[in-house]
């Protein structure tokens, strides 16, 4: 089921435009990168894919349901989100509790099925012995998973995310990639991810989406260039 | 020796507490002390700490208007204010990276208007406009009273029923957009609520150190709370303890109660900072 497309999107700060005539998708069930070199807007893109900024030309449309029929429920791990204030007065787990508070607990009582989900998502990036301590006082690379927690206890159908993996170590990493591409092939959820090694995530992946300066213009403006084929991909 | 200084205790408070002044002054205290630190913990999360300045240096024109057309100053101030609370908004997605900018912008503003007002209008507002810049406490009125009142209701039942998205939108703003939430609109009411809540809190306060209320309390509990309803509930308590010492500290010092209460945060706020060092050390 197609979750994501994007049509013909423009997107520029200033004058000139970074992103132009960007068309691409992402369907239920698959795991795509996005990779370009530095400052080639992939970030920029996927703001503008979640209407977090507002496209010059061209169309974004999001699935309004799952491929159960009930409601599309996303995720987004923003760049750097771990370098938050660290004087933030919140517990590991108050934290990643507010994971759950889009499925319509934004007033409602959290349930034992609730709590559940919390534990597991606490525990799949080993932070459950964490979870009392104050969210600024962890390491970078704790944040990191905290908020890979948090996101993982909101249970989406599409995972966006912005280079998770900074600050993890190589094992964490593996897991992760790990985790994402089961989330994707055995329960059907999608991910987008930006990744700057495109070589790391590649037995884990299904595509990669490319984006490729536009040498014709003067600026810096890039374009969609897909590389990899679906289904050609395994994990070891 | 011990039962004496409770005596005198007890006799130092009933000779407070017997004049109506005071007691109109207590009980601005603990409305204030409810919502400013709750509106102060998000202030300072969602990095506007100086907003409350700007809010009160516009509030004063909103005062000066008041005088000028000869309507009662409270609602021209909540009128200025809650525009002045939209255009913050504004001016803080234009200026994203530069936050600050909006709130110099606005504060210049403020001041120049009620300033170039107050000089037209001659001196007839020039007493009650210093009382607005300096603030009284103990010549607030029953009415003053009774808003702040509503105000810390309002607050208060704001924030029980709000404070997920609360804690969504201060952590993060695309986040907070991507969970569903209308960050825009969220932004507005809260800047609009606080803005009320700084327009009713200057007449006891003073447009120059209402911040200080807003903020102090807050950033106190904020050390030493773990998660966001200890903090709430820290910052009350502070806000309460600290104002309530001001006064009476005031009443005994014969100094202005702002100050005084201002000076208090300031030595709490350095004594846990102290044993906070100490801790980390030991």
């Amino acid at each position: 089921m197609r979750y994501i497309t994007v049509e013909d999107l423009t997107f520029q700060y200033d004058s000139e435009p970074v992103l132009e005539g960007i068309n691409y998708y992402v369907d239920s069930g698959e795991f795509v990168t996005l990779t370009g070199e530095n400052g080639a807007a992939k970030s920029t893109l996927i703001k503008a894919t979640l209407g977090i900024l507002t496209p010059k030309v061209g169309k974004v449309t999001m699935s309004k349901t799952n491929k159960d029929g009930k409601k599309l429920r996303l995720a987004y791990l923003p760049q750097q989100i771990a370098s938050f204030n660290a004087g933030f007065p919140s517990t590991v787990y108050e934290f990643v509790k507010s994971g759950r508070y889009p499925r319509n607990g934004w007033f409602r009582r959290l349930d034992k099925h609730d709590e559940e989900h919390i534990k597991v998502s606490l525990e799949a990036v080993g932070m459950w012995e964490n979870r009392h301590k104050r969210i600024g006082s962890l390491s970078g690379g704790q944040k990191q998973r905290a908020v890979i927690a948090r996101m993982f206890a909101s249970d989406p159908d599409i995972f966006v995310l912005d280079e998770p993996t900074t600050g993890m170590d190589a094992g964490t990493t593996k897991t992760f990639y790990e985790l994402m591409h089961h989330s994707a092939h055995k329960h059907g959820k999608s991910v987008l991810m930006i990744t700057h090694d495109p070589d790391e995530v590649k037995d884990y992946a299904d595509r990669n989406i490319h984006l490729v300066r536009n040498q014709d213009l003067p600026w810096r403006c890039f374009n969609v260039h897909e590389n990899d084929q679906k289904g050609d991909n395994h994990v070891h | 020796m011990f039962m004496k200084m409770i005596r005198k205790g007890i006799i130092m408070f009933t000779e407070i507490f017997a004049y109506d002044f005071m007691q109109r002054a207590i009980l601005a205290v603990v409305a204030i002390s409810i919502f400013a630190p709750i509106l102060g913990m998000f202030l300072i999360l969602r990095r506007q700490s100086l907003m409350s300045d700007t809010l009160s240096h516009v509030s004063l024109a909103g005062v000066a208007f008041g005088i000028m057309l000869g309507v009662s100053t409270t609602w021209s101030t909540i009128a200025v204010v809650t525009v002045a609370a939209v255009v913050l908004e504004y001016l803080r997605t234009v200026y994203k990276h530069y936050m600050e900018i909006s709130t110099a912008i606005l504060m210049s503003l403020g001041l120049a208007i009620s300033l170039i007002i107050m000089s037209k209008s001659g001196n007839a507002g020039s007493v009650s406009l210093e009382q607005y810049l300096f603030g009284s406490i103990i010549t607030i009125s029953q009415e003053q009273v009774i808003a702040l009142f509503v105000i810390a209701v309002i607050v208060l039942l704001l924030t029980i029923l709000f404070i997920r998205p609360m804690y969504i939108l201060t952590f993060d703003e695309d986040t907070a957009l991507v969970d569903g939430l209308p960050v825009r609109l969220m932004s507005i009411l809260f800047n609009v609520v606080t803005g009320i809540a700084i327009a009713l809190t200057i007449p006891a306060a003073g447009a120059l150190l209402v911040s200080t209320i807003m903020v102090l309390p807050a950033s106190i509990a904020m050390r030493l709370g773990k998660n966001f309803k200890s903090v709430i509930f820290i910052g009350i308590l502070i806000g309460f303890i600290g104002m309530v010492a001001g006064i009476i500290g005031s009443y005994y010092w014969e100094t202005p109660a702002s100050a005084t209460i201002t000076m208090i945060f300031i030595s709490i706020f350095l004594l846990v900072s102290l044993v906070g060092m100490l801790g980390k050390k030991l």
